[in-house]
């Protein structure tokens, strides 16, 4: 008779195979960018870097990355400033009804992202914001700021406010107590909503294809519309490319904070 | 700081953020309402004439309710998927040594991170007519001709279960690591079966997961625009992308707004139900 329950090879050998399933789309696109022909096959038929080139001398491709990028950066630094001001009075209940305020900061996590889309492809056109970037900005604010304020409640929650009283009772003002003291604290919490906030901006289609310009594009908007005119090997090679760039960040983001702790 | 401050510095960190989300979440989304009840006439646009027939439709049109129905199979095919792949290896994930339940947390996480449309495009390159499975299956020798896998269910339900499966798998690990091995070390005792000690015991123990991953993939499932649209193409539709064609395609905006909000109405009522349930049974234990 068994008393512990330790999990034997058979579960060990189902679990390994159903991570592969999960890791299997991502090597198929890989391989796919490294192969000549246009169509996949295993083996591949002969290797080649022509599809990154492609990719690496395209204007369409190098603007959408571009657009993408900063969207992105300029979209969870807004969100960062916003969420972290904000988590911070919803956390010490510095304002009333502090639990309806964090909910409605969380809805759009709830909201279908498709729904949030149209809505504001309606709203901008009625309020003549349609076609401006600041508008496509904003909606990348609304859509990444849960994650910040997620992140930093959770890392508040593990903060002892005896700390910053401590601070006050030595002297220091209320902004330099969150400064010195609280801020340091809850630093990789704040590191890993922002990384998730701009992985989820990188990430966006279903709010960002309906408020894009017509001379605009971003990089996953524009592998979703061409994927319609037919499967291209380049949309292998910049898929590949963010890859690595996403493998690279998962790795240097556990590094620094812990990140799976918050995801 | 003075006694009185704190209520104001409070106003003043929360309000910047309430504004941005009051006027880009909150206004439009109630801006919609309006619209999802203006008459549509084919040909001249959006009239002024006020309507309900874009939330009947939904209901006696054949075809808006094909698409319904074919939304909730796919919430519940993609959710059942999860479950039964996901349980084992949340299971195993759960009971293994910390440093392999590391390893494998971060194979689980890597493809969550991945760019959605990666991932859908990976399922085209495996599942299209000249993809990786036909060719394989056809080198093989076991087919003749490519069979169709993309545009269709088995598609749509093959991807998205791929694509979910982590948030499933995430969701249980810690109901299941919560479990007291004693609980089941008991059962043991009382010489119950392992299949035994799984139905009566471990399983039990472990339904708030169950119940929180699967409302989390059911949700995820039905409100999903890129994969449906990216494998099931602009023929085999479900309710997000239908919503996206009547915003961008046939411009039958009234009716892709009541279909926004018939949309959002089923995923807050699941989560609703889903939450009641989860309280009923959290004051049992």
């Amino acid at each position: 008779m068994k008393l512990d329950d330790k999990p034997g090879w058979g579960l060990a050998t189902v679990s390994v195979a159903i991570i592969a399933f999960l890791q299997v789309p991502v090597l198929v696109v890989v391989l796919a960018a490294f192969s000549k022909t246009a169509y996949l096959t295993i083996p591949p038929k002969g290797l080649t870097l022509h599809w990154f080139e492609v990719v690496l001398t395209d204007s369409d491709y190098l603007g959408a990355a571009w657009t993408s990028l900063w969207l992105a950066v300029s979209a969870t630094a807004g969100s960062t400033v916003l969420g972290l001001a904000a988590a911070y009075a919803l956390h010490r209940r510095m304002v009333r009804g502090a639990e309806f305020l964090t909910s409605v900061v969380m809805a759009p996590l709830v909201l279908p992202s498709v729904v949030l889309g149209v809505a504001l492809l309606q709203y901008y056109t009625l309020t003549g914001l349609r076609g401006f970037t600041v508008g496509l900005w904003l909606a990348h604010v609304v859509i990444t700021v849960p994650y910040v304020v997620r992140a930093c409640l959770t890392a508040l929650a593990s903060v002892d406010p005896s700390l910053e009283d401590a601070a006050h009772v030595l002297g220091a003002d209320g902004r330099t107590a969150f400064r010195l003291v609280t801020l340091p604290l809850i630093k990789p919490g704040l590191v890993a909503g922002g990384l998730f906030g701009f992985i989820t901006s990188l990430d966006n289609v279903p709010v960002t294809v309906f408020l894009l310009s017509a001379s605009q594009n971003t990089l996953p908007v524009k592998i979703f519309t061409s994927v319609e005119q037919g499967v291209d090997p380049s949309i292998a090679a910049v898929s590949t490319l963010l890859i690595a760039v996403t493998g690279v960040a998962l790795v240097l983001a556990e590094r620094w904070t812990g990140f799976h702790k918050y995801v | 700081m003075e006694p009185n401050t704190p209520r104001r510095a409070g106003l003043m960190l929360v309000s910047p953020l309430m504004l941005v989300l009051l006027l880009v979440f909150i206004a439009p989304v109630l801006m919609m309402l309006p619209l999802s009840l203006r008459e549509y006439v084919a040909g001249t646009g959006i009239s002024d004439r006020w309507t309900l027939v874009n939330y009947t439709q939904i209901l006696t049109d054949d075809y808006y309710r094909e698409v319904v129905v074919r939304t909730l199979q796919l919430g519940f095919g993609v959710t059942l998927i999860c479950l039964l792949l996901g349980y084992p290896l949340a299971y195993y994930m759960a009971r293994t040594t910390p440093r392999i339940r590391f390893a494998l947390t971060m194979l689980v996480i890597f493809p969550m991170l991945l760019n959605l449309v990666v991932r859908s495009f990976g399922w085209i390159a495996l599942l299209a007519n000249r993809g990786l499975v036909n060719n394989l299956l056809i080198d093989l020798g076991l087919l003749e001709r490519p069979i169709k896998l993309m545009f269709n269910l088995t598609g749509l339900l093959l991807g998205m279960s791929h694509i979910f499966l982590p948030f499933m798998v995430l969701m249980l690990v810690p109901t299941i690591q919560a479990i007291p091995r004693d609980v089941q070390a008991a059962a043991y005792t009382l010489s119950a079966s392992r299949p035994r000690v799984f139905w009566s015991v471990t399983l039990p123990l472990s339904a708030p997961g169950i119940l929180a991953g699967s409302i989390l993939v059911f949700v995820l499932t039905i409100s999903a625009l890129v994969t449906p649209r990216m494998l099931g193409g602009p023929t085999y539709k479900v309710m997000a992308t239908l919503i996206y064609d009547d915003f961008l395609q046939t411009l039958d905006w009234p009716s892709g707004a009541a279909l926004s909000f018939t949309l959002t109405a089923m995923t807050l009522v699941i989560i609703g139900l889903s939450s009641r349930l989860a309280k009923r049974w959290g004051g049992q234990s």
